[in-house]
């Protein structure tokens, strides 16, 4: 099987990023002011196997591993992952209300307290690994909850409920 | 929607400081880019931008430093990204969560229009879906915000529904009330026969007159209780499923009316649900207040009077535990068995889409010799649900008894306290026993009430997203003064410019004129914007801009059923209802007569394949036409199309999934149909074009090339590279040259 797939490291890729806080790429000889990262496994590898796209959905090439860029870089491009997978991380759950087909969450995430709606049922809040929770609102907002097992028993019962 | 959010003093000055005194636009930008939740807000005024947040103006611009402005959403959050005019590449304008989402794509919207010296064309209608009082989260599809809904006005609003239904209503207040109070006589008919027949007082003897009177008191009891009952539950059945009745009746006949913009953004589903368990909930609740819930209340209220008034220390060891019984068993339900139940379902649910997967696909899981593993699963699936169902029950053998012990308990200090009671003559043991059969009552009323917060809830929520589709106002209504109109067949599309969602229009200035009796293809990449063209035409969407004639009137100045009964559609996929192809045929002209059936099926060449059926035009349709192929089906709605002589004709994407041979019949059936109609077809492939008096090409929501096929073959445009791209597809497959549109 042969394969199309153009890698990019350290010796044909420079990333850098823009004033206005965009990344950019110049690979071999060709410059893209513009790129997105897109994870091949956003939650279970999210550091490998990274698709660096155009506006336009054009696939410029793909990282094979972070760890193929220097310290720098690789910090650059986790910092654009993580502005493109945005999910905050649930710290602790002060309540789930479970009415009406949904469920009103409150809790304390990475990104401050969030109150949010889920949609019960139709795999909103699913397990995405054998320990993440994934569980995505009602306006498409993410959240995660990074081990399951290290929840509460009181919070374990309340998401339970949920999923 | 919102897009005019109010700042904070400091905010302000910030603002203005920034972008000058007129703020135009300001809407939240909710998120830093190190992924906090922020205060901060986006504020656009004349000629500049700015991001305001406690009192500073952390970043601001010239609008027209960028040359494009667009929204890129990315995995649960956005950001509005700005295209430098100067080429220096793109910046990072705001970032917000998912629920601003929308709002920063009518500010990018502004932007490009203040960036490009236009007048700013935004409408933005969309409904907000945060609760205005309190900020907090909607039920999504309803207006209603579990914290500040009005719980009394839904029931206001049910309570006038009902009104037409008001005597009857009445009727079974009566008799409900009537049953409570018969019910109430058997402990005391039982006082009366024990105290007067059956161990009168010391001295007394027992009066056989006293014990008829009793036994004949509570026979009457029980017959007359139980035949009210089935009164009650007769009328209240009859009332609360009429009540139910019109509120689907209500709910279906505004679904008719509602633009196809609402329908398609409510899944069918929910839809169906509104119709079927909402209303269905409803009736319940009516039932239930109807029929329990004052019965409870009464007999709460008299069973409590009767017990103090029979004996008050009795009564307080009884009225004193019963809340705590009743309390113990709610929660027990609720904090325990509900969960444990809940975790059963999920386990079940789990182990039955696994066997659907495996068993659906067991030709898959046999190729790949996978059996001893999927067995393997099964077995983990199977034990985890047995151990789940093993402690739910666990928990469910326990609750019984301890609940019924702690009643039996109540009676029992009744008893110890009445024993003594009697002993020292202060109460006879009729009275014991009255009064053991009035606290045996009270227990029900009691854990009834402490499920009806919950009961009211639910119910009220389903009040609301009935009525909210019922309150849902079309979109598209005939004006005052819409007139019928007889088409003739000019078409003209006069600078239109329309989107679903207003700020990503998908279709841009558009002018396009159609003789009457011409054929126009339409041609274009997936999302160019050919549905939506012929969307507009038949006025499922009125144009955000411009203005859609049919011999030079105005479409939103005839009347809707006027101008749709006028023009014939042939979509892709073909929806025939149940019933049989005479039926389905008659949809669009129900009078009309079996020769001009027969006739449309024979113009759509479908005459004799339903000849050849046993039962003729008299077959009946399987759900959506399932016992016939594809092209059966795309001819009967084509029949079904010109039944009714449209003057106007539109096929969308009509021949796309059938094979070669079945296309060319249709074809051939199409060249009749639109012969001196005015007709506009839409194809992917693009041989069905063939016949076409003029191709329009749809590129981006703008019409890219206009000409005949040769005309445009010649241009060497999106056209010719369509073509081109077709008949490669088609090479390497057949080995042949494809006859596409030659």
């Amino acid at each position: 099987m042969t394969s199309d797939i153009r890698f990019l490291h350290r010796e044909n890729a420079v990333f850098a990023s823009s004033p206005g806080g965009m990344l950019s790429l110049r690979v071999d000889d060709e410059t893209y002011p513009v790129v997105y990262l897109h994870c091949s496994f956003p939650h279970s590898d999210p550091e490998r196997y990274i698709s660096v796209r155009l506006p336009d959905d054009k696939e410029v090439g793909m990282i094979r591993s972070l760890s193929d860029f220097g310290g720098q870089t690789a910090e650059l491009l986790r910092e654009h992952i993580r502005i493109r997978y945005f999910a905050p991380a649930i710290l602790s759950i002060k309540s789930i209300r479970e009415e009406f087909g949904y469920s009103f969450w409150e809790a304390e995430t990475t990104a401050g307290t969030c109150r949010f709606t889920v949609r019960s049922g139709g795999g909103n809040v699913k397990t995405v690994t054998d320990k993440k929770l994934l569980i995505t609102d009602v306006s498409g907002n993410r959240f995660v909850i990074e081990d399951i097992g290290k929840l509460s028993d009181r919070e374990y019962r309340l998401v339970e409920m949920c999923m | 929607m919102n897009l005019n959010f109010p700042l904070s003093e400091r905010d302000l000055q910030a603002a203005t400081g920034a972008v000058g005194d007129d703020i135009e636009y300001c809407v939240p930008s909710d998120l830093s880019l190190d992924g906090r939740r922020t205060q901060a807000y986006l504020v656009i005024g004349k000629e500049k931008w700015a991001c305001v947040e406690n009192g500073e103006a952390r970043d601001a611009a010239s609008i027209a430093e960028a040359k494009e402005y667009r929204l890129v959403n990315l995995v649960g959050n956005a950001i509005l990204e700005a295209v430098q005019a100067d080429g220096s590449g793109s910046r990072i304008v705001a970032r917000v969560s998912m629920q601003h989402a929308p709002r920063l794509a009518y500010i990018a919207r502004v932007l490009n229009d203040k960036a490009n010296r236009q007048p700013v064309r935004i409408y933005p209608n969309e409904e907000e879906r945060f609760c205005i009082r309190c900020g907090g989260p909607l039920v999504p599809g309803t207006n209603t915000c579990p914290k500040c809904m009005n719980k009394a006005a839904a029931f206001r609003r049910l309570a006038r529904v009902s009104w037409g239904h008001r005597w009857k209503l009445a009727l079974g207040l009566l008799i409900l009330v009537s049953a409570t109070g018969v019910s109430l006589t058997g402990p005391y008919f039982q006082k009366l026969l024990i105290n007067s027949a059956l161990a009168p007082p010391a001295g007394v003897s027992p009066d056989l007159r006293m014990f008829a009177f009793g036994i004949a008191g509570l026979a009457f009891g029980l017959i007359a209780g139980e035949l009210l009952a089935i009164a009650r539950g007769r009328l209240m059945t009859v009332v609360s499923s009429r009540i139910a009745a019109d509120l689907r009746r209500l709910v279906f006949e505004n679904i008719q009316k509602l633009p196809v913009g609402f329908l398609t953004s409510q899944r069918a589903g929910d839809l169906i649900n509104r119709i079927n368990s909402d209303t269905n909930q409803i009736r319940r609740l009516i039932e239930e207040v109807f029929t329990t819930a004052i019965m409870q209340t009464v007999v709460l209220a008299a069973v409590s009077v009767l017990l103090f008034v029979t004996d008050w220390r009795l009564a307080l060891i009884i009225v004193i535990p019963a809340p705590l019984v009743a309390w113990l068993q709610m929660a027990v339900w609720r904090y325990v068995l509900r969960k444990l139940f809940h975790k059963q379902w999920r386990l079940y649910d789990r182990a039955n889409s696994f066997l659907l997967d495996v068993l659906g696909g067991i030709r898959v899981v046999k190729a790949f010799g996978k059996e001893e593993r999927e067995i393997r699963k099964f077995r983990d699936y199977n034990s985890q649900f047995a151990a789940a169902t093993i402690q739910s029950e666990k928990v469910y053998s326990y609750l019984a008894p301890i609940s019924h012990f702690l009643i039996q308990i109540g009676q029992y200090f009744i008893l110890l306290v009445g024993g003594y009671l009697i002993r020292g003559g202060e109460l006879t043991i009729g009275e014991l026993i009255q009064f053991t059969g009035y606290a045996a009552m009270i227990y029900g009323p009691l854990a009834w009430f402490m499920n009806l917060p919950r009961f009211i809830a639910n119910a009220a929520i389903a009040i609301d997203r009935v009525f909210t589709v019922i309150d849902e106002q079309p979109e598209i209504y005939d004006k005052d003064g819409a007139r019928r109109h007889e088409i003739v067949g000019a078409i003209r599309f006069r600078d239109v410019t329309f989107g679903y969602k207003s700020y990503e229009p998908v279709l841009k200035h558009i002018d396009l004129e159609v003789k009457p009796g011409e054929m126009i293809g339409l041609v274009g990449h997936s999302g160019s914007g050919k549905t939506t063209l012929i969307n507009l035409l038949s006025r499922f969407y009125d144009v955000n801009e411009g203005s859609i004639t049919i011999d030079g009137i105005d479409i939103r100045d005839i009347r809707q059923e006027d101008l749709r009964s006028q023009i014939g559609v042939v979509l892709q996929e073909t929806f025939l209802f149940s019933g049989t192809i005479l039926d389905n045929i008659r949809y669009s002209k129900p009078d009309a007569s079996l020769e001009e059936v027969i006739r449309a099926a024979k113009i759509a060449n479908a005459h004799d394949f339903i000849i050849k059926l046993p039962d003729g035009y008299d077959t009946r349709l399987d759900e959506n036409g399932g016992n016939l192929s594809g092209g059966e089906r795309q001819r009967l709605a084509i029949a079904r199309a010109v039944l009714n002589d449209p003057r106007i004709l539109i096929l969308d994407e009509a021949t796309a999934s059938l094979d070669i041979e079945t296309e060319s019949l249709i074809q051939e059936a199409l060249a009749r149909v639109t012969k001196n109609r005015t007709t506009i077809a839409i194809a992917h492939r693009l041989s069905t074009l063939r016949n076409a008096d003029r191709l329009i090409v749809l590129e981006k929501g703008s019409i890219a090339e206009v000409g005949t096929h040769t005309e445009l073959m010649r241009k060497r445009g999106i056209y010719y590279n369509l073509i081109m791209a077709q008949r490669n597809m088609a090479k390497p497959k057949s080995g042949f040259r494809t006859t596409a549109a030659t």
